[in-house]
C-alpha cells in the first residue's frame, strides 16, 4: 500500500468528487469531520503518511495486499468474492417484528450478536430527519430502531473512529462494500501505530450497487414535494426503473434516471457489489421480497449464521442456482464497469510517474474481469 | 492623569498629545465632549471623562460619530462651548450632519477632532479628515507640536465663535501618541449656563432657529465667514518661519511632519540654505503670507503625509499669485520627491531634501547595515499580528471557521471594524472574506442574502462586535430583516469597546463619566427587531458549534451572539480563571491523529512547542488561563485546573 | 536644570518589547523622570489593535534644547531596552550603529509564526552573540523570571528601568523614580515598583 497523507487525499478524492463520505478519515484526528452526509476538511494537515489517506477506499487500494491480509487469498475477481455459502435468510421468531428491508436479515444477526455478547456494540446507521446517523447501539432494541435501508451515503466509520479513539473494542459493524473495505485496511494497521488495537470484529456487508449522496437526496425529496416521516425507501428489480419512497403519508415513486443524477462519482469505479471483504454479506433476493440473500464468507460469520439460526433468530433456506447465478452475473458486471471506469479516469494501476491510482488490481483478475 | 486637571500654569510637564488636546479644551473652557472611540484620538475624551465632575463638563462616549457632533452641536446652539473627537474614519460617519450644520452655523465654540493615522498603523484605511475641511468650506488648523497641540485648540474656539461656525483641529498618529513637553495654562473657572434661543428671526444667527435653510443665503454665509477665516490666518502666531531670508529651497509643512522637516534639515546640515514655513492654518491658505514667503525662493518642497492636499492647494494659490510672485518649481508628492501613502519620518524628508539640494542622505553605515539586516533575518522571525492569548475572538472564530467548514456550502463571513477585523488573518482562521467599515459585515451580508434569486447558494454570516452593533450594526441587522435576507449575524459580545480600551457604550451599565446607566440587551433588541436569537459562550467550543450549525440551517435572519470578555478588560486582566497544563506523556504531537493542532493550527500565544520532547507546552508567562486549549485537544492531553 | 547633563544631546532611546509587556507604561516612566530634570522630552510610540501581539516600540528623544521628532533616523540610536531578545535585534537593524549599547531581557516571546512552526526562535546563546557583535556594550539580564518572583511577568518592564539607571547612561536616579511612580501610580503600588526597579539595577554589573 503507497502511504500519503491528507494534501494527497485532497487531491485524490475530495478533488476528483469521488468522495463517497464512508467516514473512515473522519474523527481520526481534528481535520475531517462529516456533517449532513459530507465529508469536510477543517484544517490542513502537514504530515506524509496519515490514517485518513491509508483507510480511505478510493486512494490507492492495493486490492491483492487488503484481499490477502482479509482473506488470505489474493483478489482475483471472482464476482461475487471468496465465500463459503450462500442462503436465503429472513429473521426467525426471535427477532422482534420491525420495519425491515426484504428479510430482516441484518437486524436479526446484529440482535444475535448482541444478545450473545459475540460483539461490545453495533455500529448502524440511524436517521436524523432526512441525514443518515451512524451510531454505536449496545442493545438489540437499539437495533432494531435503526433497520431498514436508507440509500444514502453514510458517514459510519466516523463513528467506529470515535469509538475506538474511546477505547471501545470488538465493534460490530454493518457496512456498505466501500465500508468493509475500508474496515478492512484500518484492521491492517498500515501506519504501522504502535499502540494499534484492532477495533472492529464483525462485519456484516450489504449488497449496493449504489448509494445516493445524502443532500441532493434530501433536495430532490424536498423537489418532488415528499412530505412526511421516510419509512422505507427501494429499488424494484427491472424493468421498473424508479424508485420508491415509502413515507407515513404514502408511497411516491420517482424516475430511476432522475436518482441516477445524484449517485456519487465515487460509486462508479467501486467493483465490489456483494460486500466481499465483510464476515456475511446481506441483500436483496431478486424477486422474493420477503427474504434477504446472505453470503458467508468467514468462519466468524458462519459461526453467527449457526448461532442465530440455533436460537431462532434466524430462518434460512437454499437459494436457488438461478439466483446465485444471476447475482454473480450482476457483480462481474458491475466489477467491469467500474475497472473499465476507473481506466478511462487514469485510476486503475496508474504508473507511479503519471501520479497516483485508486485501485491496484493483478493482471490476472485485470483477465477475468476484462473490463 | 490628576495634572490633566490639577497642573497649574506656568507647570511644564511631559503629556501624551491627546492629554495636550484634552487639557487645551480645559483651558478653553469647554463644557461638552462628545465622541466615538478610535485610534488614534480616544485618549482625548478618556482623559476628559476622568475629570469631567471636577471640571464641570459633561463628557460622553456616544453611540456613534454622528451623534458625537449633534450631540456637541447642541451644547453649542445653547451657548457652550463643545468639542467632539473622532478618528479619521469618524467624519465620514458624521458627514451627513456636519454638511448641515456648516449651513446653520455654530453659536458657541464649536471644534471637530479628527486624528488621522496616517500608515493606517491602527486602522484599515488611510483615509484623510483634511479632505473634509475643503468640501464642508470649514477652517482647517493642525499643529506642529504637542505646545500647539494645547494652545491652538484655545485658539480654535475663538475662532469659532469669531466666524460662529465649526472649526476642525485636526492631528495624527504621531502627534496624538506622541509625548511631548508642555508648558500649561489657566483654567478658566466659569459656570457657563446654557440657553437655546429660538425666538427670534429666523435670518438671527443667535436669537433665531438654528436652521440650514434658506440655503443659498447661508452658503453665502459660510463662504464669507470663511474668508473672515482666511483673514484672521494672515496673523496667526501659529505659522511660522524659521530659515534664511532668501532660502535656497523652501519647505512648506503642518502638522506632524513639522518635526521630521525641522530633523530633516538638521540632518542634511542644511539651516543655513533651507527655510522653514511650518503652517498651522491649512484650510484656507493665508495668501498674503503664502505670497511673502514664496517670493523668498524658486523651489518649494512641501512636506505633508498621504495625499498632496496642502500641496495642491498652494499650487492653486501659486497660479493664481504667479504675476507678483513669479513662476515656481514645487517638489512634493506630484513630483515623486515625498510618497503619497504611508506616514513619513524624518529619513524620508532628509531624503527628498537632500535631493533637491543635489546631496546624498545616507543614514546608516552601510558596512553596519548590511551585517544587521543579515542577522536580523536569520535571527528575528517576524512578529506577526495575532489575538491576545485567552481572546474570546480566537475561540469564537475557531467555531465559525469550524462550521463553516463542515457545512461544505461555501460559506463566507463579512467583516468590519474591531479586534476581529484580524480574522483574515490566520489567528483568525482566516475566516473574514470582506472586511469594510463600522457595521458594513452586516450591511453586506444582508446584500449577499439577497442573492438566492441569482443562484446564490452559499451560506452568509456576518460579525460585528458589541459596541459596532450600537455604532451602525443594528440598521443593516433591520434591513436584513426587513427584506427577509438569509444571513447569520455573529455578535462578538466581548463586553466593551475592546480594542480601544474599553470604552463603555450602550449596552453597558455604565457610561464615560462613570455613571451608572441603562444598559440595553443586545438579545432583546434583536429579538424584538424579530430576528431568532441565540446566545452562547465561545470558550465552550463543541455547544457553540452545535448551535450555529443549527442556526446556519435556518432560513432567515439569525443572531448568534457569542458572548465573553475580552482577555484585557480590567475584570479579567492578569488574572487566570485556570491554571493550564500538558500531560507529556498523553500530548500526541506530531503523530498523526493531531499533528500539534494546539500550536500549529489553533496558534494560541500561550502555547510552545518544545522541539526536544515534541508536545505541546505552555508558555506560563503568557497563558491568560482561558482553557481554550484544553477544550480542542483531540488527546485531552492539555488540561485545566479553576485558580482558586 | 540641576546638575544631570547628557552624554549626547539628543540621546536617542528606544524601548521595544512585544505588546503587553509594559512598553509604554516603562517610556512614561522614564519620560517623565527625565522630564522632571528639566530635559526636553519627546516620545514616538505605536500602540493600539495593530500591535496585538506584535513588536512595539517607544522612541524617546531627550535633549537639553529643543524636542525632536518623535522618530529617531535611521542608524541613530544611542541605547536600545528591549524587554525581549529578538525586539532589541530587529531595532539594531533600522537604528543600530557600531556605538550602540543594549540592555536585553533574555526571556523569549515566541512569534506566532515560531509556535505555529512556521519559522524558528533562535538560541538564547546565538541572539546574545549577535546582539554583542552589534553594539559597543550589551547587558543581558533575566528581568521576566526576576518579576516572577514579585508575582507577575509586567514587573519586568521596571526592572529593566533599573537596569537602564545602573548603566549610568543617562542620569536616572532612584529619588526621581520614587517620584514619578508617586504621582503617577498612587502610594498603594509604589513600593514594589521600587523593589522591581532595585532588582533591575542589581542585575547589572
Amino acid at each position: 500500500m503507497k502511504l500519503f497523507a491528507q494534501t494527497q487525499l485532497l487531491e485524490d478524492v475530495q478533488g476528483k468528487g469521488l468522495c463517497v463520505g464512508c467516514g473512515a478519515c473522519v474523527d481520526l484526528c481534528p481535520y475531517f469531520t462529516t456533517y449532513r452526509g459530507k465529508t469536510a476538511m477543517l484544517f490542513p494537515c502537514d504530515r506524509e503518511t496519515g490514517r485518513c489517506f491509508a483507510y480511505c477506499p478510493k486512494a490507492e487500494v492495493d486490492y491483492d495486499e487488503v484481499y490477502k491480509a482479509r482473506t488470505g487469498r489474493a483478489f482475483d475477481g471472482t464476482p461475487i468474492g471468496p465465500h463459503l455459502e450462500t442462503y436465503k435468510a429472513k429473521a426467525g421468531e426471535k427477532t422482534a417484528e420491525c420495519t425491515f428491508q426484504c428479510g430482516g436479515t441484518v437486524t436479526a444477526l446484529i440482535s444475535c450478536a448482541l444478545d450473545n455478547k459475540m460483539i461490545s456494540g453495533a455500529v448502524l446507521t440511524d436517521s436524523e430527519g432526512r441525514m443518515p446517523k451512524p451510531r454505536l447501539v449496545r442493545t438489540s432494541e437499539q437495533a432494531r430502531d435503526c433497520a431498514g435501508s436508507k440509500y444514502s451515503a453514510s458517514p459510519t466509520l466516523s463513528v467506529v473512529n470515535q469509538e475506538a479513539k474511546r477505547g471501545v473494542r470488538n465493534m460490530g459493524v454493518v457496512a456498505t462494500p466501500c465500508q468493509a473495505l475500508a474496515i478492512s485496511q484500518m484492521k491492517m494497521n498500515p501506519t504501522d501505530k504502535p499502540d494499534f488495537e484492532d477495533p472492529v470484529s464483525l462485519v456484516i456487508g450489504l449488497f449496493c450497487t449504489w448509494a445516493l449522496d445524502a443532500r441532493k437526496l434530501e433536495a430532490l425529496l424536498a423537489e418532488k414535494g415528499i412530505e412526511g416521516k421516510i419509512i422505507k425507501a427501494d429499488v424494484p428489480p427491472p424493468p421498473a426503473e424508479v424508485f420508491v419512497v415509502e413515507t407515513d403519508q404514502g408511497t411516491v415513486e420517482i424516475p430511476l434516471a432522475e436518482v441516477r443524477e445524484i449517485i456519487p462519482e465515487g460509486c462508479s469505479i467501486c467493483p465490489d457489489m456483494t460486500s466481499e471483504l465483510a464476515d456475511v454479506s446481506v441483500g436483496q433476493v431478486e424477486g422474493d421480497a420477503g427474504f434477504n440473500t446472505l453470503i458467508i464468507r468467514t468462519q466468524k460469520g458462519a459461526e453467527l449464521v449457526k448461532t442465530a439460526i440455533s436460537q431462532g433468530y434466524l430462518v434460512t433456506e437454499t437459494l436457488d442456482g438461478d439466483k446465485v447465478h444471476n447475482l454473480a452475473t450482476a457483480s462481474a458486471n458491475k466489477k467491469k464497469r467500474a475497472l473499465a471506469k476507473a481506466k478511462e479516469m487514469g485510476l486503475l494501476n496508474t504508473p507511479d510517474e503519471e501520479g497516483r491510482a485508486a485501485m491496484r488490481v493483478s493482471e490476472g483478475a485485470l483477465n477475468k474481469i476484462q473490463p | 492623569m490628576s495634572q490633566l486637571y490639577e497642573g497649574k500654569k506656568g507647570e511644564k510637564v511631559l503629556f501624551m498629545g491627546n492629554q495636550a488636546i484634552a487639557r487645551g479644551a480645559l483651558e478653553a473652557g469647554v463644557s461638552v465632549a462628545a465622541g466615538y472611540p478610535g485610534t488614534p484620538s480616544s485618549e482625548i475624551i478618556e482623559n476628559l471623562a476622568d475629570v469631567s465632575k471636577d471640571a464641570n463638563m459633561y463628557v460622553e462616549w456616544s453611540t456613534n460619530e454622528k451623534i458625537a457632533v449633534e450631540v456637541a452641536a447642541a451644547a453649542s446652539f445653547a451657548g457652550l462651548r463643545s468639542i467632539c473627537v473622532m478618528k479619521q474614519n469618524g467624519v465620514n460617519v458624521a458627514s451627513d450632519f456636519l454638511l448641515h450644520l456648516v449651513l446653520s452655523g455654530t453659536r458657541g465654540g464649536m471644534v471637530l477632532i479628527p486624528c488621522d493615522d496616517p500608515g493606517a498603523l491602527s486602522s484599515i484605511n488611510e483615509g484623510e479628515a483634511r479632505q473634509f475641511a475643503r468640501l464642508l468650506e470649514i477652517p482647517l488648523v493642525e499643529a506642529g507640536d504637542f505646545q500647539e497641540a494645547k494652545d491652538m485648540l484655545k485658539w480654535a474656539f475663538e475662532l469659532s465663535e469669531e466666524i460662529q461656525n465649526l472649526v476642525m483641529f485636526r492631528s495624527v498618529t504621531r502627534l496624538s501618541h506622541a509625548s511631548g513637553s508642555v508648558e500649561l495654562g489657566e483654567i478658566p473657572q466659569t459656570e457657563p449656563k446654557a440657553q437655546f434661543n429660538y425666538k427670534g428671526f429666523i435670518l438671527d444667527p443667535v436669537e433665531g432657529p438654528v436652521v440650514s435653510v434658506p440655503v443659498e443665503y447661508r452658503h453665502g454665509l459660510q463662504q464669507e465667514k470663511l474668508k473672515k477665516a482666511e483673514a484672521l490666518f494672515e496673523e496667526s502666531p501659529f505659522n511660522t518661519y524659521a530659515g534664511p531670508e532668501n532660502p535656497e529651497v523652501l519647505v512648506i509643512t503642518s502638522s506632524g511632519a513639522t518635526l521630521y522637516s525641522r530633523e530633516a534639515i538638521h540632518l542634511c546640515n542644511a539651516k543655513d540654505k533651507v527655510g522653514l514655513l511650518k503652517l498651522g492654518t491649512t484650510f484656507p491658505l493665508p495668501t498674503k503670507l503664502i505670497a511673502k514667503h514664496l517670493k523668498t525662493t524658486d523651489k518649494i518642497l512641501v512636506v505633508e503625509e498621504v495625499l498632496p492636499f496642502m500641496e495642491e492647494n498652494l499650487k492653486v494659490l501659486a497660479q493664481e499669485l504667479a504675476p507678483e510672485v513669479g513662476q515656481k518649481t514645487f517638489y512634493g508628492k506630484r513630483s515623486g520627491n515625498i510618497p503619497q501613502t504611508g506616514e513619513l519620518n524624518p529619513d524620508l524628508v532628509a531624503a527628498a531634501l537632500a535631493g533637491i539640494l543635489g546631496q546624498t542622505y545616507a543614514p546608516q553605515d552601510q558596512e553596519y547595515q548590511t551585517k544587521a539586516a543579515q542577522q536580523a533575518f536569520f535571527n528575528a522571525p517576524v512578529r506577526d499580528l495575532t489575538f491576545c492569548p485567552g481572546c474570546p475572538h480566537r475561540a469564537s472564530f475557531w467555531s465559525i471557521h469550524n462550521v463553516l467548514a463542515a457545512d461544505n456550502r461555501d460559506g463566507f463571513v463579512c467583516g468590519d471594524i474591531g479586534c476581529y477585523s484580524m480574522a483574515f488573518l490566520p489567528c483568525g482562521f482566516s475566516s473574514l472574506k470582506t472586511l469594510h467599515a463600522m457595521g458594513s459585515g452586516t450591511g453586506v451580508a444582508s446584500g449577499f442574502g439577497k442573492l438566492g434569486q441569482f443562484g446564490l447558494d452559499q451560506p452568509v454570516v456576518s460579525v460585528c462586535g458589541d459596541s459596532t452593533f450600537f455604532h451602525s450594526g443594528m440598521p443593516a441587522l433591520v434591513n436584513a430583516i426587513h427584506h427577509k435576507s438569509d444571513i447569520t449575524m455573529v455578535i462578538l459580545d466581548n463586553s466593551g469597546t475592546g480594542m480601544t480600551g474599553f470604552q463603555s457604550h450602550p449596552g453597558l451599565p455604565v457610561d464615560a463619566q462613570g455613571n451608572e446607566s441603562p444598559a440595553l440587551d443586545i438579545p432583546t433588541i434583536c429579538r424584538a427587531l424579530g430576528a431568532t436569537v441565540e446566545v452562547c459562550d465561545p470558550f465552550y467550543p463543541h455547544k457553540t458549534q452545535q448551535t450555529f450549525h443549527k442556526l446556519l440551517e435556518m432560513p432567515g435572519v439569525k443572531v448568534l451572539i457569542m458572548r465573553q470578555i475580552c482577555a484585557l478588560s480590567p475584570e479579567k486582566k492578569g488574572k487566570k480563571q485556570y491554571e493550564m497544563s500538558v500531560d507529556e506523556t498523553i500530548c500526541m504531537g506530531e503523530n498523526c491523529g493531531c499533528n500539534k493542532l494546539c500550536t500549529r493550527v489553533f496558534r494560541c500565544p500561550g502555547l510552545r512547542w518544545d522541539e526536544e520532547k515534541k508536545t505541546a507546552t505552555i508558555d506560563e508567562v503568557i497563558c491568560a488561563g482561558c482553557g481554550m486549549c484544553a477544550a480542542i485537544c483531540p488527546s485531552g492531553a492539555i488540561t485545566r485546573k479553576e485558580v482558586a | 536644570m540641576g546638575t544631570a547633563t547628557l552624554t549626547k544631546d539628543p540621546y536617542n532611546l528606544i524601548i521595544t518589547g512585544v505588546g503587553g509587556q509594559g512598553n509604554v507604561l516603562a517610556s512614561r516612566v522614564l519620560g517623565n523622570l527625565l522630564s522632571d530634570k528639566g530635559f526636553s522630552i519627546t516620545i514616538g510610540e505605536t500602540f493600539g489593535a495593530s500591535q496585538r501581539g506584535g513588536s512595539v516600540m517607544s522612541h524617546m528623544r531627550i535633549s537639553a534644547g529643543e524636542s525632536w521628532s518623535p522618530q529617531i533616523p535611521k542608524g541613530q540610536a544611542d541605547m536600545v531596552v528591549a524587554l525581549e531578545p529578538i525586539e532589541a535585534l530587529r531595532v539594531l537593524h533600522t537604528y543600530g550603529h557600531p556605538g550602540v549599547k543594549v540592555i536585553s531581557n533574555t526571556r523569549s516571546i515566541y512569534p506566532v509564526g515560531v509556535i505555529s512552526g512556521d519559522s524558528k526562535y533562535p538560541s538564547m546563546d546565538e541572539l546574545q552573540k549577535t546582539i554583542e557583535g552589534l553594539t559597543e556594550q550589551a547587558w543581558f539580564i533575566n528581568a521576566t523570571d526576576a518579576a516572577m518572583e514579585l508575582g507577575n511577568p509586567i514587573f519586568g518592564n521596571i526592572m529593566m528601568v533599573g537596569a537602564l539607571a545602573k548603566t549610568g547612561v543617562l542620569p536616572i536616579d532612584r529619588d526621581g523614580f520614587e517620584k514619578v511612580m508617586l504621582r503617577t501610580m498612587g502610594e498603594k503600588k509604589t513600593p514594589v515598583n521600587l523593589k522591581a526597579f532595585d532588582m533591575g539595577a542589581e542585575m547589572i554589573n
